[in-house]
């Protein structure tokens, strides 16, 4: 659902210093699209909705490299605009389902427009041949990062535009969800095994062991 | 002894945070080096300002490393305009150092650190923490790494010069990426039985079935399980929608 107006500029703004935290300030990780999803449901007043969202992201951002310069989604202003447009959903199936394929889907779109900012920083962001002063290559340099500040605002900004209103209409249109909730959690599971190629195919004993963990906390519950 | 007073090496180590605030595709973190350098070298070259501006173009030029070692570049780079190093052996400095900062970082960090911790993250979420504990011991434990790395990278390099790579090959960056390794495969097996769960009390009997095949083929798909999930969860979403409009 679009939130008020309040709050859409408040997720403007954390979606936007949320982008930075991605490559341009920090890298404190605070993009994580499960920290993400958390304070953006925070700020729309439906933290729940945040977490759960958070974790679906985040199980299948898991396995996401930003090496060099590969192409990749870009997950914190993705995540706040799929938690920020999920909280006023209560609780559906079909919105979070919605959400999650939404995030996937803005987030690769966030990643292009990383690239729209690394192509026209070539231009705009590298000082000029021959000698310079320090204090040209600050301005340029902070120009850079407000102006990723900005991207990473619109980038939310319009996905909880486009997103709550689709989550608006599908409220509108009949849906038989039974299996929505096991395919998400199949999705995630699965994403979450994926990491496994990261950390080594020579590990899976160690894979299995916290299998055989996680089945025993299940079936204690 | 640091040619350095202790406010230069401070605003070097913050600037290191926005090393990558201009990243671009011309000359890759080059300006972003050149704005960590900036303070230092106005310091050594305080009374020559064609030496000033002669230094910081240069310093500006293609560079790239991974964010939390380039302190390590700029700290020996630093230290290499204080001894009168010439600049030409400044440059092939930064030239050798540029690959294996970038790999190395890469390694450690990207490949095993972040993922681990963040797999640390989830399964706390997933067993039942709360919220904001999970993700502030994913911040702590994560950044406990990254912040060593930076303040520690940019001593190194102030103080070892061109020795830096001898240095960086001596600290416990292998080991500690084989331990986070492990720790990963263990939490991933754990996080990923424990989002089946998440599936549903009805579903158990199907999830039981359906599960240990999701697993395997997350394993044998690596990062491409993401499109057959989309593809999947599109399917679902079809069905659904068709389900409820008979």
């Amino acid at each position: 659902m679009v939130p008020d107006v309040g709050t859409l500029a408040l997720l403007a703004l954390l979606g936007g210093l949320l982008s930075l935290d991605a490559t341009s300030v920090g890298q404190v990780m605070v993009s994580r699209p499960l920290v993400a999803a958390g304070l953006a449901g925070l700020v729309a007043g439906n933290p729940e909705g945040g977490i759960v969202v958070g974790v679906l992201l985040e199980a299948l951002h898991l396995a996401v490299l930003p090496v060099g310069a590969a192409r990749y989604p870009e997950a914190g202003p993705a995540a706040v605009a799929a938690a920020g447009a999920y909280a006023g959903a209560s609780g559906s199936n079909v919105a979070l389902l919605a959400s999650v394929l939404f995030m996937l889907g803005w987030g690769w779109l966030g990643g292009r427009t990383v690239e729209w900012l690394r192509r026209t920083n070539a231009i705009w962001s590298v000082p000029p041949e021959g000698p310079v002063e320090p204090a040209v290559v600050e301005r340029l340099h902070l120009r850079a990062i407000g102006v990723d500040l900005a991207r990473g605002a619109a980038v939310t900004l319009a996905g909880l535009l486009v997103l709550g209103v689709l989550l608006e209409t599908l409220g509108w249109i009949p849906f038989r969800e039974p299996l929505t909730r096991p395919a998400l959690a199949l999705s995630a599971a699965a994403a979450v095994a994926s990491s496994l190629r990261l950390f080594g195919r020579r590990r899976l004993p160690l894979f299995v062991a916290g299998a055989a963990a996680g089945a025993v906390v299940l079936w204690l519950r | 002894v640091s040619p350095f007073p202790a406010a230069v090496r401070r605003a070097m180590l913050l600037r290191t945070f926005v090393v990558q605030g201009s990243w671009n595709y011309r000359t890759l973190i080059g300006t972003g080096l050149a704005f960590v350098l900036a303070p230092a070298l106005r310091h050594l070259y305080r009374d020559d300002p064609p030496a000033l501006r002669a230094a910081v173009a240069r310093h500006a030029e293609l560079f790239n490393a991974h964010p939390y070692l380039a302190g390590v570049a700029a700290g020996a780079v630093a230290r290499l305009e204080a001894d009168g190093t010439p600049p030409e052996t400044i440059a092939r400095f930064k030239n050798a150092v540029r690959g294996s900062l970038g790999s190395l970082g890469d390694r450690v960090v990207w490949l095993m650190w972040r993922p681990a911790c963040a797999v640390l993250m989830l399964s706390l979420v997933l067993v039942g923490a709360p919220w904001w504990a999970a993700v502030a011991a994913f911040l702590l434990v994560y950044n406990a790494l990254h912040l060593w790395m930076r303040v520690r990278g940019l001593e190194m390099g102030l103080a070892e010069g061109l020795g830096v790579a001898r240095a960086i090959r001596e600290a416990p960056f292998e080991p500690l990426a084989e331990r986070a390794g492990n720790a990963g495969a263990f939490l991933a097996g754990f996080a990923g039985v424990l989002a089946l769960g998440w599936g549903g009390e009805a579903y158990r009997g199907l999830l039981l079935v359906v599960g240990p095949l999701a697993l395997a083929a997350g394993i044998l798909l690596g990062p491409r399980i993401r499109w057959v999930a989309v593809l999947a969860l599109l399917g679902v979403m079809v069905a659904g929608l068709v389900a409820g409009n008979p």
